[in-house]
Formats: structure tokens, C-alpha cells, sequence
């Protein structure tokens, strides 16, 4: 009886990985929300820093922020004993969405910065101006993509056991 | 013998879930899989509209075509006030390929500037869904939805086939399994499914209004799905769907279908529209365009809300739809009557390639789908204008 306790006790844990992908989740949540909200029009836009919610347009901001919302809570949802297989396919579903939003603002970056722009007569865009696409501002996906590395620990840790 | 054989090809060992068939199983469920569909049309989407819409056509196409290719045309080809000016050439004062509206500037412009980049970028999406393994699972996810309306799961292949073209989706409705639900599919994706050559050109004139135009189309899909379904008989079958494993896309099936399917999109439509521009432009010529916008006036003015100008795209609408929202772009009209007449062109008769395959499928299906499109087109485009009217904006 006494064992099947501490097992339960165990298994209830959060240990430090499931606490980094506790707040991990809970700041991808926030920043979900706050997509929403400033697309929804209660603040006309947050710029802080190197991050920047613009929520003008609904689809980016609306719709991806739901997105990162779900991304939060699987992550919130999976924190608790982590080092399980359920628990952990559910962290890396957060992350997934994550890495979804962030790969297609970063791929939306690269299209507008591949061209010269109307202005100009050349078709394609130089050096400098290619590169000054991809200065900060960014948004709350982008910020989030190396603190989501964690993740691959956990792929791997699975690939293991697998193997 | 029978041991015998067991024992040099059956395996035993016991079984251990892996991290991909968790993830699998998570795809599948109502709670986690349903916000993973929405993150995959929300990818699919925002690749389209960067690739299609940022990147070839608003980046470099619009670039080449109107302040290389129209300049050339109008600087080269000889008398302006002519007939044959005016069929290949266009519109002489025009600055832009969409307000030209010859074969030579519009017709490849839209063609090969705006609905190539849509379709190719589309196909290579569907094709990475496709061999991922990720459609199976979204099939088994929309199974139920679907069966509201008389389909299954497996609906969702013509479904997203259609978004892309819907020659291919039509044919693909033999994955259903009884006559009605072949009829509901067919039906359906011939009124309220608009093609990636649609999709493409309304990203480039209308990219404000386009989301109330796909929501337009969406309720229309969900109600005359709904009443499809309660008023054919015939039966709804359960089924089982074989979900594979994920597995990364090989590289050179990828190419090959992405091939294969780009391939045969240049061959059906690009001789399409630059015809299409051709035969409209005769039309316009030949008065033919202006005695039936007379003659349609009321029903399109009094009861769509739509300008009577309007009658000219629905012609060419036959002949490829893409062409004729290019052709609505430069009519000039207010906001809630450019998306009326959108919806209009898309839900109105299905473009002739589609045609002929609905016709191959069987004439009887035909005449009824046909039937319902009429039905439908004249029940939904009065309906939206009925909602315009009680919003205020028509």
C-alpha cells in the first residue's frame, strides 16, 4: 500500500523538465491570448522591445493566435510527469503548433524579402534589403522557437526508448 | 503445415507504443486533433497566400506583365481602334494586364502570372499532406461533420481536390460509396467549392474581401448540404478508414505528382482562358454581351444587387471562372456587390472542363445537378442580398 503511494506521489511530480515546459506553455498561452485580444481590438497593438503583436489583420492574429492558445495549453496540459510517453506527445503537439506559426511567419518574411518591392525598378531585392527583413521586430512564435528546442530532448529521449 | 508456415512468417514480440503513434492517436481525437486541423489549414493558407500572392505574383508577375509585357504589346501592335487590338491586345488606355482584357496581356497574365503560382503551391501542399499520412486522419476527424450532410470522412479528399481543381475532385467522388452521396459530393463541389484558380485571383483583387466571401460559401455548403441530404433517398453507409503511420514525404514522389498534376493543369487551363478572353471579347464585339445584360437586368439588378455589367463574367464564367473574377475586378462597384458577384460567379454553372467530367459520370446526375445549381444559385444569390439589405450595405 505504502509503495503504491509513493508510486502515485511520483508519478504526480513535476520534475524541472515538466516545470520549464509548465511555463513554457503558460507563456505561449499568454502570448496566444494576447494575439487575440489585440486583434479583437482591445489594445491597438503592443510593441515591446524586440516583440511586436500587430493584430491587424484577422487570420495572422485571430485565427493563429488560436492556434498558439491550443500550442499553450497542450503544453500546460503535458507539463505534469512529462518523462511519460502520453504526456510527452502532448508537449511536442504544443510545440508542433508553435513551430507551425513561427515556420510561416518566418516563410511569409522570406517572400517579401526574395523581391524588390514596387518602388524600386530591379526585380530582385539587394543584399542589404534582404536582410533588413528579417531584423526585430518579431513576433511572439518567432521569440518562442529556441526556448521550444526542449523539445527535441524530448523526441529524443523517446527515440531511444524506442530503439 | 500450417505450423509450419506460422512459424517461418508470423513474428511474435510485444507490442510498444512509440512517440509517432501517440502523436497519431492524438490527430484522430476530437480535442487535440481538432486544433491541430485548424494549425493545418492555417499553414496551408498562410504558405498559399506568401508563395502565390506575395512572393510570384505580387513580387515579380504584376512587375513583368504590366511595365514590361503591356507597354511592349501596346507599343508594337499596330492600330489601336481595331478589331483584332481589341481581341488580343485589349483595352488601349488600360495601364494594368486585368484592366486590358486581351488574350495576349490578360490572358497570360492570369493564366501563367496568377493562377500557375496558386496551383502549383497548392498541389505541393496537398501532395505533403497526402504522403505524410496526415489525410486519413483528418478524414476520420471530419467523419462526423460530413455525415450531417450526407458524406463521410473520406469527403474530404474531393473536398480539398476541389480547392485545387475541380475536374480531378468530381472524378475523385468514387471513393463514396452509394449514389447519393456521389450526387450530394458532385453537387456541392460544383457550386460552393471554388478552385485554386479562383482562390489565386481573388487573393489578388479582392484580398479584403476574400474571407467573407469563403464564409459566404462555407454556410451555403453546410445548408444545401443539409437539405441535399434530407431530401435525395438513398443510403449514408458507416466506414472504416485504414490510418497509416506518419512518415517524412519522399522526395521524389513529391516531385513526381507535383509534376504530374501541375501538368496537367497548363494543359487544360491555359488554352482555356486565353479561348475564353477570345470568345468573350467576339461576344462583346458581336453585341451579344450587351443584348443579354439588357435582358437580365431585372433579375440581376433587382434581385442579386448586382450591376447588369455583371452578365459579361458569368458568360466567361462557363469557360473558366478565374477569368471571369478578373473580368469583375474592373466593373466598378461597391464592396458588398463585388462580393455578391463573386459568390455569384462561383456558385453559378460549373466551368466546362468540370462539366465534361460531370458528364462522364453520367447525364442523368447531370441534369439534376444542374437543376439544384439553378435552384440554388437564384435561393442563395437573393438571400445574400437579402442579408446586404437588412446590414445595410446593399
Amino acid at each position: 500500500m505504502e509503495h503504491v503511494d509513493m508510486k502515485q506521489e511520483n508519478d504526480r511530480k513535476i520534475t524541472p523538465l515538466g516545470f520549464y515546459f509548465a511555463l513554457l506553455g503558460l507563456a505561449t498561452l499568454l502570448f496566444g491570448m494576447a494575439d487575440i485580444l489585440v486583434w479583437a481590438g482591445i489594445r491597438p497593438g503592443i510593441e515591446v522591445g524586440i516583440l511586436e503583436i500587430a493584430g491587424d489583420d484577422f487570420f495572422r492574429w485571430a485565427w493563429g493566435g488560436f492556434v498558439m492558445v491550443c500550442a499553450g495549453i497542450f503544453m500546460l496540459a503535458g507539463s505534469a510527469r512529462v518523462e511519460t510517453l502520453q504526456q510527452s506527445a502532448k508537449v511536442v503537439l504544443g510545440g508542433v503548433l508553435v513551430w507551425v506559426i513561427a515556420g510561416t511567419d518566418i516563410f511569409a518574411r522570406l517572400c517579401v524579402a526574395i523581391p524588390a518591392g514596387e518602388a524600386s525598378p530591379a526585380f530582385l531585392n539587394s543584399c542589404s534589403g534582404f536582410l533588413t527583413e528579417f531584423a526585430p521586430p518579431y513576433t511572439p512564435a518567432m521569440l518562442l522557437i529556441p526556448f521550444t528546442l526542449g523539445i527535441v530532448y524530448l523526441i529524443r529521449m523517446h527515440a531511444n526508448d524506442d530503439s | 503445415m500450417v505450423d509450419e508456415i506460422t512459424r517461418q512468417t508470423v513474428t511474435y514480440g510485444t507490442y510498444k507504443q512509440t512517440l509517432g503513434a501517440v502523436l497519431g492517436d492524438l490527430t484522430v481525437k476530437p480535442l487535440t486533433g481538432i486544433p491541430v486541423a485548424v494549425a493545418a489549414l492555417y499553414a496551408f493558407w498562410s504558405v498559399f497566400t506568401s508563395f502565390a500572392g506575395e512572393l510570384v505574383t505580387d513580387g515579380f508577375m504584376v512587375k513583368f506583365f504590366d511595365g514590361l509585357w503591356l507597354p511592349w504589346f501596346q507599343a508594337i501592335w499596330p492600330d489601336p481602334g481595331s478589331w483584332h487590338y481589341f481581341l488580343f491586345i485589349g483595352n488601349p488606355a488600360a495601364d494594368t494586364c486585368f484592366e486590358a482584357f486581351g488574350m495576349l496581356t490578360s490572358g497570360l497574365f492570369v493564366s501563367v502570372g496568377v493562377v500557375l503560382p496558386a496551383v502549383f503551391v497548392f498541389y505541393l501542399m496537398m501532395t505533403l499532406l497526402e504522403d505524410s499520412g496526415y489525410l486519413p486522419r483528418l478524414a476520420v476527424l471530419m467523419d462526423t461533420v460530413l455525415h450531417r450532410i450526407g458524406l463521410h470522412g473520406y469527403a474530404i479528399v474531393p473536398i480539398i481536390l476541389g480547392l485545387g481543381c475541380n475536374v480531378p475532385a468530381v472524378t475523385a467522388t468514387r471513393i463514396l460509396e452509394t449514389k447519393k452521396q456521389r450526387f450530394i459530393m458532385m453537387t456541392l463541389l460544383a457550386i460552393f467549392i471554388p478552385c485554386g484558380a479562383q482562390l489565386g485571383i481573388m487573393m489578388s483583387i479582392i484580398p479584403d474581401l476574400i474571407g467573407v466571401v469563403i464564409l459566404c460559401l462555407i454556410i451555403g455548403f453546410g445548408i444545401f448540404g443539409f437539405v441535399l441530404n434530407k431530401i435525395i433517398p438513398g443510403e449514408n453507409p458507416e466506414i472504416l478508414v485504414d490510418v497509416p503511420p506518419y512518415n517524412w514525404p519522399v522526395k521524389e514522389y513529391v516531385i513526381k505528382k507535383l509534376w504530374n498534376r501541375t501538368k496537367s493543369f497548363l494543359k487544360e487551363a491555359v488554352p482555356f482562358v486565353l479561348l475564353g478572353i477570345l470568345f468573350v471579347n467576339l461576344l462583346y464585339l458581336g453585341g451579344v454581351i450587351q443584348g443579354l445584360a439588357n435582358l437580365f437586368e431585372p433579375v440581376f439588378v433587382t434581385w442579386f444587387g448586382v450591376p447588369k455589367e455583371t452578365v459579361g463574367p458569368l458568360i466567361a464564367a462557363f469557360l473558366r471562372k478565374d477569368l471571369a473574377i478578373a473580368q469583375l475586378s474592373i466593373i466598378p462597384m461597391t464592396a458588398y456587390q463585388m462580393v455578391a458577384s463573386v459568390v455569384l460567379v462561383t456558385i453559378y454553372f460549373p466551368c466546362v472542363a468540370t462539366f465534361v467530367v460531370m458528364l462522364r459520370e453520367g447525364w442523368k446526375e447531370l441534369i439534376a445537378a444542374i437543376a439544384v445549381l439553378f435552384v440554388v444559385v437564384f435561393i442563395y444569390g437573393g438571400l445574400i442580398h437579402a442579408v446586404g439589405i437588412l446590414l445595410g450595405v446593399a
